[in-house]
């Protein structure tokens, strides 16, 4: 059979990414371009100022994905784009850049959901095998996802506000931890105990998250020790936190994955680069006969293989769409 | 030579096709906040018109700016991307000069766009579209005392009465900057001419 090959672009939020992905599954080039440190100065990312970095970066990208790659654009059978959810002014760079290669090369142009994205740069690691169930952890979002078969979404559950990166980010700068605070909370943990009070988050039946209320137990922590004259134990503080927040991630993922019957799970996302939380799962798989799989750690953060990845599919199920096509800052997986 | 040329910073849309400063096509709509779904589809429509194909093109004139942040980056985008993609020149026009253009008279022009907290973005330009001063960003304060009898304030809605669209003169925008020298696509860039707030207060905080 004949290969395919997808060019995809992501810009949803501060990275400008570019990859030619072969069949779904294996990356010829990536080139990722991050603007971490930019917005580090601000403690999170400034829309407007990613907005403004991608259009000044992102035909750079494209040439030089093309020249690692040493393929050109007459060898690629479509263009795959994030479309959202996102940042807007960031996602339409990559949308206006993606139809305008669409128009001028005459490829077929095919959206890409972001979290779908996330989901398939685990096709990158292995074949997924269906039917599975998929935990989404990142910055913006916190869902559980039944896949019965490829691109075949269905969200059995999620965050009911805060997603569980973002609680990591928060509280890691009520901790006085630098931007972004995930890793550095993960990396605390490893040498902290878990002696605080915090409530387990959501502990329910339903497959639902909640991270807001664990987030503000801890700035109410922080508060009251501080006008009590109390030295705040950071390392404590960061794995019990994390602790809680893992504990229900797991135990959700777990009864899901019995309830469903599901023998395979995946975990995207930013947040599944945590070691704590791979650890874990791979413990609790290991235990249950489930087979885990995890994305390699530069899959976790945003790229436009992953994107390739998803896009293989979403063409080959004949999804298109056409040069009136736009970003959407929020949109259900489908 | 055969030029396209592309405005989307400003309330109105603008896809035009030119062989030297003859004009093939042009299509002015209004900006109904819907430009990223329909900025692409008017570049295929002109093409299709003119019955050129678009890689048939010379040069691109794209307006970079000054105006709406996302409005001007949707045109540079997608100027950018042909540009790279064709290997074709381009060429960044002012969207303040494009304004400066709507008037036929002898006098000096000084086009403004509303900037909000009672600033603007504007520039002084003579009647052969020579700028006087620089485009930038400014209160309306500091703007006003330059505004004289031999001056002619140009606004966005400086239509054409008849058709109810801006009478901007590309041909002449065309004519001024066909000796310019092209701009590396990577370096096409929106000239925003403000800083973003958060990069204001920052430094405010900082300095």
């Amino acid at each position: 059979m004949k290969d395919t090959y997808i060019f995809a672009i992501e810009s949803s939020c501060d990275e400008t990414s570019a990859s030619i992905v072969k069949n779904g599954s294996v990356e010829i080039a990536t080139v990722v371009l991050s603007q971490m440190d930019i917005h580090a100065e601000y403690g999170g990312v400034v829309p407007e100022i990613a907005s403004r970095h991608h259009i000044e970066n992102v035909t750079m990208v494209l040439e030089e994905v093309l020249e690692k790659s040493n393929m050109s654009m007459d060898d690629i059978d479509a263009i795959a784009v994030t479309y959202g959810p996102g940042l807007i002014g960031s996602l339409l760079i990559g949308v206006q850049v993606a139809k305008t290669l669409s128009l001028v090369y005459n490829k077929p142009l095919v959206p890409v959901h972001h979290i779908a994205g996330h989901i398939y740069a685990n096709n990158l690691v292995k074949p997924m095998e269906f039917p599975l169930i998929a935990l989404v952890v990142s910055g913006g979002h916190t869902k559980l996802i039944y896949m019965k078969e490829d691109y075949s979404f269905e969200e059995i559950g999620g965050t009911l506000d805060d997603a569980v990166g973002e609680a990591y980010d928060k509280v890691a700068r009520v901790l006085g931890l630098p931007y972004p605070g995930g890793p550095m909370i993960d990396k605390l943990s490893l040498e902290g105990q878990d002696t605080y009070t915090l409530p387990i988050p959501l502990d329910d039946n339903s497959y639902n998250f909640s991270f807001s209320g664990l987030k503000s137990a801890v700035i109410n922590l922080v508060h009251n020790e501080k006008q009590r004259g109390n030295e705040i134990r950071i390392a404590d503080l960061a794995t019990t936190f994390q602790n809680r927040a893992i504990d229900v991630l797991t135990k959700k993922t777990m009864r899901a994955l019995k309830e469903y019957h599901v023998k395979h799970l995946i975990i995207a996302g930013g947040v599944s680069a945590n070691k704590i939380l791979r650890n874990r799962f791979q413990e609790l798989c290991l235990e249950n006969n489930i087979e885990l799989i995890v994305p390699k750690m530069k899959y976790c953060t945003d790229n436009a293989a992953m994107i390739g990845a998803a896009g293989y599919y979403a063409y080959k199920l004949g999804r298109r769409a056409g040069l009136d096509l736009n970003a959407k800052a929020t949109d259900s997986l489908k | 030579m055969i030029s396209l040329f592309l405005d989307s910073a400003s309330t109105y849309m603008m896809v035009g096709i030119y062989r030297d400063t003859e004009e093939l096509y042009l299509k002015i709509e209004e900006n109904d906040n819907q430009l990223s779904e329909k900025l692409l589809p008017a570049v295929k429509k002109a093409f299709d018109t003119v019955g050129i194909p678009l890689s048939n093109i010379d040069r691109i004139y794209v307006v970079n700016g000054p105006g709406s942040f996302t409005g001007v980056r949707i045109g540079c985008s997608v100027a950018k991307t042909i540009a790279w993609a064709l290997k074709k020149e381009i060429i960044p026009i002012s969207e303040l000069e494009l304004l400066a253009s709507t008037d036929t008279g002898d006098q000096n022009k000084i086009p403004m766009i509303d900037a909000r907290h009672n600033s603007v973005y504007t520039g002084i330009y003579d009647a052969e579209l020579n700028s006087l001063m620089e485009d930038c960003y400014t209160s309306l304060d500091e703007i006003l005392p330059k505004i004289t009898e031999n001056t002619v304030v140009i606004s966005t809605d400086s239509y054409d009465f008849e058709t109810m669209l801006p009478k901007v003169n590309i041909p002449l925008i065309i004519e001024k900057h066909k000796q310019d020298t092209p701009v590396n696509p990577h370096g096409l860039n929106p000239n925003y001419l403000k800083r973003t707030e958060a990069e204001e207060k920052h430094d405010s905080n900082c300095g």
